[in-house]
């Protein structure tokens, strides 16, 4: 019959800790009393995962109607020009990013990113041959190429569970300051030829103002406690 | 020859709710277990599982999805069968699996547990069928037990009344309906929750007549008592928290209105009163909590009261404008006006169903009793309490990492002179 030296409550005979407050239970007559059953079972009933296979089906069809729809629509409307296309590709890019997932879900992170990323540039390969011109090479092509870095650097980043909510939120911004400053870069350079850094600098001023204070609370721990009490977190 | 039709049954207002919420993250399942002094022989509680099922024809259902409402009809499929248990109990339901039963039956060496979705009783209703159910798995194995109605045990051999599936709240609701904003937001006492499907449960058994002792020395019930119990333990822990400005900590204590307005009903038929605390007005001693808690209850707990909160309920489930909205868009409705109504205004949930009796034919075979609530929307405990014989047993469960609501309300039982015996399902214990 253990009892808990911290809490005092009686504990069962096969108790290796409280289950209040963790606290190690030693007792000489372990051997033999903990020959009894457990008070509770211990075969866990396998919760079966939610069949996501129909869910993916019900997206498959109703993009597939869409895209359908649209080309029939297209035979009567505007019909010299094939504006179903951009639908159908819409179409295709939503279901590599949202049904390919619930078909395969064992695909690691990168794997998805990678799909998704491809997805966005077939899509917009699709455009730029129907629209035609060279954007997709020398603007579309970079600015997506440096958003899949920015991508892959900051989940790569944040995968770190250690890393602390304040932390997260400012590599977030610092993100999406170096991506503006990113699309400023490829968009001066396809339109004038030159680069002029203009709003991506206050973009990225702004974000470099927000991320110093959260780097501040983030180092001093009174702080850290302060901004904890006041918003409740 | 036209086909045969099929009964069904409208869900009552509670009902209406718990099916509207039922997700994955939610359990609107509640346990009861009877720890017996003997083995339980698993052929023999089959037996008498298909024996009371017939007579309970309102456990004996499943649900459908209308248009505009679910609604039970009358369960034709095999079963329900007897299953080992298992360690996280509670699992949410899933109304198209397990062909489609909304009461599971488990067995683990010495314990039997019966598991009953909401929406198809309350736990008065599910004490009755249990203590029948447990009445004739014990005749399966020879003993005489007689059946009694003032007892609580219905003769299975009997056809069942038609005042067992009377939904009473209709039956009662009328005149003023409770008016006014939603409940103020309450401290939520929550934590951090465990792996999916984690289901934390931690018993504590103390002796009832010293508890009786402790509460009845301070001028309280059992149940006011250990409510009150549990609002310091919290109020305590948000203190802990530093919180900018401390919120009020009030707990949903369910009432069960046969007493207030008689029905043979075994379906839904309770209603929640809110005891509260403001802890921004000033610190109070225990004295004071159990004060405010023990006025509360007798201020509020009345005919009259009780009536005006769950006409607003079925005034709710039976407005014109709410029931021509499809279920699929209610559903929502519904999930958003329960956080408002039935998460937000309050701390954590205390239910006492009491005592259960059981006639002295009975008595010897039962050890001691347990109750279990199934896992909140978000992730804090429930707090459960049941007593038989001399054992009364309290129970905190949910899916929440962090143990410290139970730990400090059994070290204050222990601080008050009250042995606790804690058993738990979580790892090592």
């Amino acid at each position: 019959m253990p009892y808990c030296v911290n809490c005092g409550v009686e504990l069962s005979a096969a108790a290796s800790v409280c289950p209040l407050c963790h606290t190690p239970v030693w007792h000489p007559a372990e051997a033999e009393e903990t020959a009894q059953p457990p008070f509770f079972p211990t075969n866990r009933e396998e919760v079966r995962p939610v069949s996501k296979r129909a869910l993916a089906l019900l997206a498959s069809a109703m993009l597939a109607s869409a895209a359908l729809c649209c080309r029939i629509l297209n035979f009567f409307l505007r019909p010299g020009q094939d504006w179903w296309l951009y639908v159908a590709g819409a179409a295709v890019m939503l279901w590599i990013w949202f049904v390919a997932p619930l078909l395969a879900r064992r695909i690691p992170l990168w794997g998805r990113l990678t799909l998704d990323v491809f997805a966005v540039g077939i899509y917009l390969f699709v455009i730029s041959l129907a629209t035609g011109g060279d954007w997709f090479f020398h603007l579309a092509l970079p600015i997506l190429s440096v958003a899949a870095v920015l991508v892959f650097s900051l989940s790569f980043l944040l995968r770190d569970r250690r890393r602390s909510r304040l932390s997260g939120i400012a590599l977030t911004i610092g993100t999406a300051g170096l991506f503006a400053l990113g699309i400023e870069f490829f968009a001066d350079r396809y339109l004038f030829g030159d680069w002029k850094p203009g709003w991506s600098l206050v973009v990225l001023t702004i974000c470099i103002a927000l991320i110093i204070p959260l780097r501040v609370v983030r180092r001093m721990p009174s702080l850290r406690d302060e901004a904890r009490r006041r918003f409740h977190m | 020859m036209g086909a045969e039709r099929i009964p069904w049954y409208k869900l009552d207002n509670a009902g209406a709710l718990y099916s509207a919420l039922q997700r994955e993250e939610y359990s609107a399942i509640y346990r009861f277990s009877a720890v017996m002094t003997e083995p339980v022989v698993p052929e023999a509680l089959q037996r008498a599982i298909d024996r009371c099922m017939p007579r309970f024809p309102g456990f004996a259902v499943r649900i459908r999805r209308g248009l505009f409402w679910y609604y039970l009809e009358p369960n034709r499929a095999p079963g329900p069968f007897l299953k080992k248990d298992i360690a996280d109990p509670c699992q949410p339901v899933r109304f198209h699996e397990d062909n489609g039963w909304l009461v599971r039956f488990y067995y683990y060496e010495h314990r039997i547990s019966l598991e009953v979705f909401h929406a198809l009783a309350d736990g008065a209703g599910a004490l009755v069928f249990f203590r029948s159910l447990l009445a004739a798995y014990l005749r399966e194995l020879g003993h005489d037990i007689p059946c009694g109605r003032a007892a609580g045990i219905l003769d299975p051999e009997q056809p069942p009344r038609i005042e067992e599936m009377e939904d009473a709240y209709a039956r009662y609701a009328g005149g003023p309906s409770a008016r006014g904003m939603y409940p103020p937001r309450a401290y939520q006492n929550t934590g951090t929750p465990e792996s999916y499907y984690t289901f934390r449960v931690t018993m504590g058994f103390m002796p009832l007549d010293q508890l009786r002792e402790k509460a009845h020395a301070r001028g309280a019930s059992i149940t006011e008592y250990l409510c009150a119990v549990l609002m310091q333990v919290i109020l305590q822990k948000q203190h802990r928290e530093r919180p900018h400005r401390e919120l009020p900590v009030a707990l949903a204590i369910p009432i069960n209105l046969r007493a207030f307005f008689p029905t043979d009903t075994l379906r839904n038929f309770i209603a929640t009163i809110r005891p509260c605390v403001d802890p921004s007005l000033g610190e109070y001693t225990f004295d004071e909590i159990l004060a405010q808690v023990r006025y509360f209850m007798k201020l509020h707990a009345n005919r009259q009261e009780l009536r005006t909160a769950f006409t607003r309920n079925v005034r709710f489930t039976t407005a014109p404008l709410l029931k021509i909205i499809p279920v699929f868009l209610k559903n929502p409705l519904i999930a958003v006006n329960y956080r408002l109504m039935g998460t937000r205004p309050y701390s954590g949930t205390y239910t006492n169903p009491g005592v259960f009796s059981v006639p002295d034919a009975m008595r010897p075979h039962i050890h001691h009793m347990e109750v279990i609530l199934g896992q909140a929307t978000i992730p804090r405990v429930h707090c459960s309490s049941i007593s038989y014989g001399n054992i009364l047993e309290v129970t905190f469960a949910g899916v929440q990492a962090e143990t410290d609501t139970e730990r400090e309300f059994f070290r204050f039982l222990i601080r008050e002179g009250i042995p606790v015996k804690v058993e738990s399902n979580r790892p090592g214990a």
